[in-house]
């Protein structure tokens, strides 16, 4: 079972990386650069700390790029080209692959999030005053973010189509990081009815606010260590919840129609 | 004979005498299983298929579309099983459900004894699509290299068994180059490099000449009378009949997904009629009979005798003509079930 989804992680990840996904690193490089260049003038004596901001926001951005592009897709082009059914005829059961298609994605990722947190780190570097390691923190939960992220749209792929699983991906990705403020929102409301869905959606969804601490962390605070094994904790949970409920809508997908 | 459909007796007749085509709602399992039986005293069972039924839902309505109907048939061990029918008479459906690629709605499968369901029922399986597509952005090797470790193949076995299906395929000189620049015969052939690659027990090829030029389809061809001779059990779909004649132990003519007839062609090679001349001394006589046993009477007759055998023709129905009888001539039509 492990050899099966170790040889779908690492064929997906191949694929991936050959299909110029890291294209959007060079893109990210070029953000770094530009906006040390053109921001630099403008913020005497925080250059450093909007360069971080930038950096850090901009992973999330073209890390959450390849998650909803590709992962949306991932499925159903196997699908729909009929790649899947050879993989299936072996002895691999659709759980295994769905699973393995996930640690493919994460491994396309984390070798994203590596590369441009060097990048990162080599352009703070080079800013007097600006390098410090508590940002590892902060790409250690960006990573986690992005493979919950990943798990919602590996579990939209299995039953809707690639755009509608990317649109409801994002959505799940904006609601995930207002979800406190619905749900503060919704307390503050008199309708029993408002009060109930603004809880509801904050249970429904995942809690993405928990990932962001960006802001603290370009302003100086480390993420403390209780917080990145809780942080993990939450995104595991949420991603094997999502996974076992994609599993098994998948096992009873028809993979050829007529 | 190997294989069996409970709903057939034989579907041959040259002299017009009718084909019997039995109603595919009267499938008996039971009769199969007393078949089974039998041959499996010769070949035990690789494939049994029993009453298998699957429909889909289709078109705004979604009203249900017959797939397949009470399909049963098994297969025994080395033998070559052809499935023909036209398009959309369900060849792909049965293999689907085969291999749960697609859910049947009802009736059983087993291979090699285990619930087709179970994925280590496939571990001894190889399959090919009738319209093979991989990851267009590995290499041919690279693609081998992912099946061998989905079959669980041993590291120190894979680079070696690689070369040699790659060998068999006649693909070693494009091995490094990736799926995406691969012309839809490469693919093909990529598509049974992969399906061969585990050795397989039971080899399941659906359209496996598609794609093909005439010499690559000798070629595909040769490799399967290869790997019958190994003892290797194909099931195949076709519609290119000549090419399953060459090949098949047994072939099931499917229409609008029900099993109509199934023959064994060994048995059916020997179910011919002919016409003769012999040269009796003072004049010629023309002869004709049925049957190989007839045939054989009459050629111990001249020898014994000493009658020159002027000529002698020997006639029977193609399969391609034994396939349009049956099948009527009819393309896709499916039945609305309610």
């Amino acid at each position: 079972m492990t050899g099966n989804i170790m040889a779908l992680a690492s064929s997906t990840f191949l694929e991936t990386v050959r299909d110029r996904i890291f294209y959007l690193v060079a893109i990210f490089g070029f953000v770094m650069l530009s906006s040390t260049a053109i921001l630099s003038p403008l913020t005497v004596g925080a250059q450093g700390k909007i360069m971080a901001d930038v950096g850090l926001a901009s992973m999330v951005v073209f890390g959450l790029l390849v998650v909803v592009f590709v992962g949306s897709s991932m499925v159903r082009k196997e699908l729909d080209k009929g790649t899947i059914v050879t993989i299936l005829s072996k002895p691999v059961g659709r759980r295994e692959y769905l699973i393995g298609k996930y640690l493919g994605l994460n491994l396309t990722l984390v070798s994203m999030l590596a590369i441009m947190g060097l990048m990162f780190l080599l352009m703070l570097y080079l800013a007097p005053g600006s390098f410090s390691l508590r940002y590892l923190g902060a790409f250690y939960l960006t990573f986690l973010e992005l493979t919950l992220i990943n798990a919602v749209v590996v579990f939209f792929s299995t039953s809707v189509s690639p755009v509608l699983a990317a649109v409801f991906t994002l959505g799940v990705f904006t609601v995930g990081h207002l979800s406190q403020s619905i749900r503060d929102f919704g307390q503050l409301q008199e309708g029993v009815f408002q009060r109930q869905m603004s809880e509801l959606v904050y249970y429904l969804t995942p809690n993405l606010e928990v990932f962001n601490l960006r802001g603290s962390v370009v302003h100086g605070t480390a993420v403390s260590l209780e917080h990145l094994v809780m942080a993990t904790v939450y995104s595991v949970s949420w991603s094997i919840l999502l996974l076992v409920v994609a599993g098994s809508i998948f096992s009873r997908k028809e993979l050829r129609g007529e | 004979m190997i294989i069996q459909a409970p709903v057939i007796n034989k579907a041959v007749d040259r002299a017009g005498r009718g084909i019997p085509v039995a109603d595919p709602h009267s499938v008996e399992p039971d009769h199969l299983t007393g078949f089974s039986r039998d041959s499996a005293k010769a070949q035990p069972v690789v494939l049994e298929v029993r009453d298998i039924r699957k429909s889909f839902r289709s078109g705004f309505l979604k009203r249900r579309i017959r797939g397949v109907e009470g399909v049963s048939f098994s297969v025994n061990r080395g033998s070559v099983f052809a499935l023909i029918g036209h398009n959309g008479a369900g060849k792909t459906t049965i293999i689907n459900c085969i291999l749960d690629l697609v859910h049947a709605d009802g009736g059983e499968v087993s291979i090699m004894g285990m619930d087709h369901r179970d994925p280590a029922s496939r571990v001894e399986v190889g399959y090919l699509p009738e319209r093979p597509y991989f990851f267009e952005h590995l290499t041919g090797r690279e693609l081998l290299q992912f099946y061998a470790r989905l079959l669980g193949m041993p590291k120190n076995r894979r680079a070696s068994r690689i070369d040699e299906v790659l060998e068999m395929v006649g693909m070693t000189e494009f091995a490094g180059r990736r799926l995406k620049k691969f012309s839809k015969g490469m693919l093909q052939r990529m598509g049974l490099a992969q399906a061969i690659l585990g050795e397989p027990k039971l080899l399941i090829l659906d359209e496996p000449m598609s794609g093909l030029d005439p010499m690559g389809r000798r070629e595909i061809r040769e490799l399967l009378m290869k790997l019958k001779q190994a003892g290797t059990t194909i099931i195949l779909s076709s519609h290119i009949v000549p090419d399953v004649e060459m090949i098949a132990d047994t072939v099931g003519i499917l229409k609008e997904g029900c099993l109509v007839a199934v023959q064994d062609l060994a048995e059916w090679n020997h179910d011919f009629s002919y016409t003769g001349e012999l040269d009796l001394g003072d004049r010629r006589a023309r002869v004709r009979g049925d049957g190989v046993a007839d045939l054989r009477n009459l050629l111990n007759d001249c020898h014994r005798d000493a009658i020159p055998v002027l000529s002698l023709e020997t006639r029977r129905t193609s399969l391609e003509e034994l396939f349009m009888e049956i099948s009527g001539g009819a393309s896709v039509k499916r039945e609305v079930v309610r």
